[in-house]
């Protein structure tokens, strides 16, 4: 970790606005810098017995520089020019003396920042977390590829940007109080003096401060947007060789590295104002001192104050504002652009709200519903404009059915499963458990859903089954591993409670997994939405036979014509029509059931799959 | 030794930035034995002594004039030479063979042109802060001899604990910021596991239990970054005490030179303003190590520079040609084995031919080299008569469309991502080429054919047919599918299998295909066996071979399911 970039202002707690796409962008530095002010004004407040105690701690260098020119011009004065070196070195040993408690207020203060910058890192890092889970569980393809830069790279440069802005500040407030008052107790008038240029120098750094952080913004946004091109690219070479595109991509990627360009030497150039600044509050005071000097000798000035002036400018003042200028002015922008893409925070996601009714009594006589789920007139589309994938569709799944969904890829089975298991809401229409509004029960007790990629996360494959059951038994386990033959998987990876790396199993033993967990909950209704894509035919059968055992319904968005066989009804989706029937009575009904199953011998040795 | 990436552009501009950062350093070191005797004069009077106080100001102004240039100078310089650097190892990348580009992974390609190219721009500024690095402590230390050598002996006494100082402190941040970054990636990867997992969480509504999960670590990881800066507060606290320490041993042994008539008032002035420079030796370590990193940089861009262009000469295709096909003699030799031996067989404008084989047998290598994405290493590919590498690369894609079994789809929306290539089709054929590749599902899409990329639920089967819908809206005299049907359910793929037995008579298919479906429907069959042709002829005729039977039964030729998907729609 390197305390290299640095700047501007804090971030943390603000209400949401609308999303950073429909933004207005006038002028996107000021409006960035207005946004993480406003969320860093509280962090700060919240925070303010830490702000004391750092400054308290910094307090010592303001004596530490106080002494340090003071120390010198008295040693010289008294001691060494008045032919005293005992006292010359004496007042020296005053000066070093100062520095001796400045170690300890160095540790001080380093503790205090760590107070300052830790929750910060902690505040940033919960809120990326928030909004990459909280796209990703809005739906697919929302999920943001840069969540886990964000979590880590991004917080990074925001936490060490923050670390060095607050020290260099510190260290420029007490350091430059300490040699303004040391140069007022050896004589009032080298202020006069030595303010103008200093004050001059401040002002025209402040001004350069919002267009520099502005070319800052312009220079990353291009360089990012070059990355990303970059990036597509790298991966797509086969396909841009394949398809002739290679000219248009040269052209693309010119444009956005000149851009790039342009916002770097526009930043250069920018540099150099800053550069100026910092040496009219720097470099120029000594100069003009010594110009001031015949006048302030006839004032009453002494050789020793004026050496200790020079000590002022040239040993405290010109380095506490050269770290400080190039703190705010090189990684300026840096560190608000990054805490930009961190304000408006996504709460976190919330527990399932747990309706008044906690479950679905099971059936203990012919009074309850016949239907585990149901449909009714139910329509969902991707979106305003599209073509609906379910259009007014009425499906009726009965209590103890095993029911298979067949269909060619995109005709919508997955969205099926997902109204089905109130994953997915439906435009228009009802969709009811057990006869009741699916809103009005706890999901997690009525249905499992099983997508095809397996959830599996690293920690012992007993969490990773109970996941879906928190209070499963050994007992239970132990039937679910029976039953579902997970045995050789519990016994390769070293038992129930070795911890598992997910990408160390195979995808038909991930999968495996979750349908153990799944055949672990109690939920009466399972859907498997392509669960068993990565099983050969042998072991699926038997997963699928040992949840409609236990599960009593189930529901199959079937991956091989298998499935379809083993179901009492199928339901084809063709793209155009659902049809529904046994799988007896669906070839004379389905075109594509038939082509699906049958019509052996079209090609020799063309069967089953 | 000079990487060639460094002066090879803006020399001037290079030397120009070299010598500005050099004058900067020279009136630094120049100015503290001005203001000591400045300070002697005004001290000393009666006159005002204005030939040395000009001289300070001219030094001065000469030090952050020449700084100012040094930046602007250099910091243009570097950014033109970055865009200048990027952008020829790009066209250079594009513009080579893919067997050349294969050996770099993507990301590493990636981190070149992005990271390592400004890095390696930046080596002539860096080098030029490298002097300055050197100039100002080594001009110190000189100063200060100058000055009086009892004050620079006092210095060099205080030296070893200094360089200790640097030494210890590289060392032990290191070991704190192992932990954390540990820590940080615990968490990352448990973000990873999560995300993947969205479609599970979201079903099973655990959202709020896996927040929790994944931010598990940030108590450890506050743990460690507390170190971190603890650590750092260690190291600052001691150059806090050491740095004054030694400037003030310095103003002592100075000050008793001057009780002893040895040095005037000016000269400890000087000698405290040099022994601050000569301290400041510890920036060097810096400048030496960017000056490290420029030069690893260019020398991980310069393969790429080198890369040589695809050859080829003016030959045009005949116009109308039918697509014959031909290979004569084809070998692909890779790391010293034959992918391919001595392929030899033509495909008659118009037909269909099959390539099927195990897995390993050369099939993609052969669609790649009938397409010419590869240049075999010995015998001739020529289509309608014209050998393939004597056709320039962008032109021969007017002519030849490819599709695969991963497509990658560059554009943004949907209909970029099917009309991507040359030359861009109309609207309306990218929307029959869709419905021809039974990409009938972009029409569900939230805003259909405008839907961004990154915005469509889509499965690896959907991919890939847009993919193939890519290839249908370029399709020329020759298309070339490679495994290109291998995530559709056998209904699509009979479907989009019809569709391009519609194309017989206007464009050569060849198919690299796994299903047995695929090689049945074709009008002829070339059987790969360690990249040679085992045999070739209709299916119906090999089919007797149950040797040709035994690759349909192979564990890729089962037709067993799509790849894995992002799950379907």
């Amino acid at each position: 970790m390197t305390v290299e970039q640095r700047t501007e202002a804090p971030p943390l707690a603000a209400p949401p606005a609308a999303r950073r796409a429909e933004r207005p962008e006038r002028d996107p530095w000021a409006g960035a810098l207005g946004r993480v002010l406003r969320e860093g004004r509280p962090f700060l407040r919240a925070r303010r017995g830490v702000v004391v105690r750092l400054a308290g701690w910094s307090a010592l260098e303001f004596g530490q520089t106080f002494l340090g020119g003071y120390g010198v011009a008295r040693a010289l004065d008294d001691g060494f020019l008045a032919g005293r070196p005992g006292v010359g070195l004496l007042w020296l040993l005053v000066a070093v003396a100062a520095t001796l408690p400045a170690g300890a207020a160095t540790r001080g203060v380093f503790g205090r920042l760590a107070d300052l910058v830790e929750p910060f890192r902690d505040g940033l890092v919960r809120r990326a977390v928030a909004r990459a889970l909280g796209d990703a569980l809005e739906g697919p393809g929302e999920a943001s590829s840069g969540a886990v830069s964000r979590v880590t790279h991004q917080s990074e440069i925001a936490r060490d940007g923050w670390a060095g802005t607050v020290l260099a500040l510190r260290s420029f407030v007490f350091t430059t109080a300490g040699a303004l008052a040391g140069m007022a107790a050896l004589e009032p008038r080298l202020l006069l003096v030595v303010l103008p240029p200093v004050a001059v120098g401040v002002a025209l750094f402040a001004a350069t401060l919002g267009p520099m952080a502005a070319r800052q913004h312009a220079y990353l946004t291009a360089d990012e947007a070059y990355a990303g091109y970059v990036g597509q690219t790298a991966s797509a070479l086969r396909d841009i060789a394949a398809t002739g595109a290679r000219n248009e991509v040269s052209a693309t990627a010119r444009d956005l590295t000149l851009r790039q360009a342009r916002a770097a030497r526009q930043l250069a150039r920018w540099s150099a104002v800053r550069i100026g600044a910092t040496a009219l509050c720097g470099r120029v005071p000594p100069v003009v001192l010594l110009f001031a000097a015949p006048w302030l000798l006839d004032h009453g000035l002494t050789g020793g104050a004026l050496v200790g002036a020079l000590t002022y400018l040239t040993q405290a003042l010109a380095p506490a504002v050269h770290a400080l200028m190039s703190v705010l002015g090189t990684a300026g922008g840096r560190l608000v652009v990054v805490l930009d893409r961190f304000t408006d925070p996504v709460p976190p996601p919330r527990p399932d709200p747990v309706p008044a009714a906690r479950a679905v009594p099971r059936p203990s006589g012919g009074g309850a519903p016949r239907h585990e789920a149901e449909l009714r007139g139910v329509t969902f589309a991707y979106g305003p404009g599209a073509r609906p994938v379910v259009d007014r569709l009425d499906l009726r799944v009965r209590r103890g059915e095993r029911v298979a969904v067949v269909g060619p890829s995109g005709a919508g089975k997955s969205t099926l499963a997902g109204l089905l298991a109130a994953v997915v809401a439906p435009d228009e229409g009802r969709v009811l458990w057990s006869g009741r509004p699916a809103a009005s029960v706890e999901a997690a007790s009525v249905r499992t859903l099983l997508p095809q990629r397996a959830f599996v996360f690293s920690a012992s494959l007993r969490d990773n089954l109970r996941y879906l059951r928190p209070g499963a038994t050994d007992r239970e386990i132990a039937e679910t591993v029976g039953a579902l033959g997970l045995g050789a998987l519990v016994d390769r990876v070293g038992g129930l409670d070795a911890p598992v790396a997910p990408g160390h199993l195979s995808r038909g033993e991930r999968q495996l997994v979750a349908l153990g967990r799944a055949h672990l909950s109690a939920a009466p209704l399972v859907l498997l939405d392509e669960a068993t894509s990565g099983l050969d035919p042998v072991t699926e059968a038997r997963v699928e036979d040992a949840l409609a055992d236990r599960a009593r319904t189930l529901v199959v968005i079937a991956h091989r014509p298998g499935s379809a066989r083993r179901a009492d009804r199928v339901v084809v989706m063709d793209g155009t029509h659902v049809v529904c029937g046994t799988p007896a009575e669906l070839p004379a009904l389905s075109p594509f059931y038939r082509e699906l199953t049958g019509v052996p011998g079209r090609w020799p040795g063309t069967g089953d799959r | 030794m000079i990487p060639r990436t460094w002066g090879r552009r803006r020399p001037v501009a290079v030397i120009a930035t070299g010598l500005c950062s050099a004058g900067a350093a020279i009136a630094a070191v120049a100015l503290p034995a001005a203001l000591g005797g400045a300070v002697n004069g005004v001290v000393s009077g009666p006159g005002i002594p204005w030939a040395v106080l000009w001289l300070c100001a001219a030094l001065t102004a000469a030090e952050v004039l020449l700084d100012c240039a040094a930046t602007v100078v250099g910091g243009t310089t570097t950014a033109g030479l970055a865009a200048r650097l990027r952008t020829d190892a790009l066209d250079r990348v594009l513009g080579t063979g893919l067997r050349n580009t294969e050996p770099v992974p993507p990301g590493d390609l990636t981190t070149r042109l992005t990271a390592n190219a400004p890095d390696a721009a930046a080596a002539p500024v860096t080098a030029a802060g490298a002097v300055a690095a050197v100039l100002l402590p080594v001009g110190g230390l000189a100063g200060l001899l100058l000055v009086d050598v009892w004050t620079a002996l006092a210095l060099l006494a205080g030296f070893p604990a200094l360089l200790l100082l640097l030494r210890t402190f590289a060392r032990q941040t290191s070991g704190a910021s192992a932990d954390y970054q540990a820590e940080q990636a615990v968490l990352a990867a448990r973000l990873t596991e999560a995300l993947e997992g969205a479609a599970t969480i979201r079903a099973a509504r655990t959202g709020a239990r896996e927040y929790a999960r994944v931010l598990e670590p940030l108590t450890a990881l506050g743990r460690h970054g507390r170190r971190t800066w603890e650590v750092y507060g260690r190291a600052s606290a001691r150059s806090a005490v050491l740095l004054p320490l030694l400037t003030a041993l310095v103003v002592a042994v100075a000050g008793l030179r001057l009780w002893a008539g040895a040095l005037d008032v000016g000269g400890l002035v000087a000698a405290s303003r040099y022994a601050v420079l000569a301290v400041g030796i510890g920036s060097l370590t810096g400048a030496l190590g960017s000056l490290q990193r420029s030069r690893a940089a260019a020398r991980r861009l310069e393969p790429l520079l080198d890369l040589p262009p695809v050859p080829h000469r003016s030959l045009e295709l005949p116009p109308d040609g039918p697509g014959t096909l031909e290979l004569r003699g084809v070998d692909v030799v890779r790391d010293g084995r034959y992918l391919l031996r001595d392929v030899a067989f033509t495909v008659p404008g118009g037909t269909s031919v099959a390539v099927v084989g195990r897995s390993g047998s050369g099939k993609s290598v052969l669609a790649a080299v009938a397409g010419r994405l590869m240049d075999p290493d010995a015998g001739t590919v020529t289509l309608d008569g014209v050998p393939l590498d004597g056709v320039d690369p962008v032109r021969l894609r007017h002519a030849v469309s490819f599709a695969f079994a991963r497509p990658v789809l560059p554009g943004t929306t949907v209909e970029e991502a099917i009309s991507f290539g040359v030359p861009r089709p109309s609207p309306g054929r990218v929307r029959a080429a869709a419905e021809a590749a039974s990409a009938g599902f972009v029409a569900l899409l939230p805003r259909g054919y405008a839907t961004p990329q990154a915005k469509a639920p889509l499965s690896g089967g959907e991919y890939q047919r847009l993919g193939l819908a890519r290839a249908f809206a370029h399709r020329g005299r020759l298309m070339i599918l490679d495994d290109a049907t291998c995530g559709l359910d056998t209904v699509t793929e009979r479907r989009v299998h019809r569709e391009l037995d519609g194309f017989a008579g206007e464009t050569t298919r060849l198919a690299v295909a796994h299903r047995l479906s695929v090689a049945a429907g074709a009008d002829q069959v070339v059987w790969l066996e360690d990249g040679a042709v085992r045999a070739m002829g209709p299916h119906g005729g090999l089919w007797a071979d149950p040797d040709y039977r035994a690759v349909f039964r192979s564990p890729d030729g089962d037709g067993s399911g799509p790849p894995d998907g992002r799950g379907t729609a």
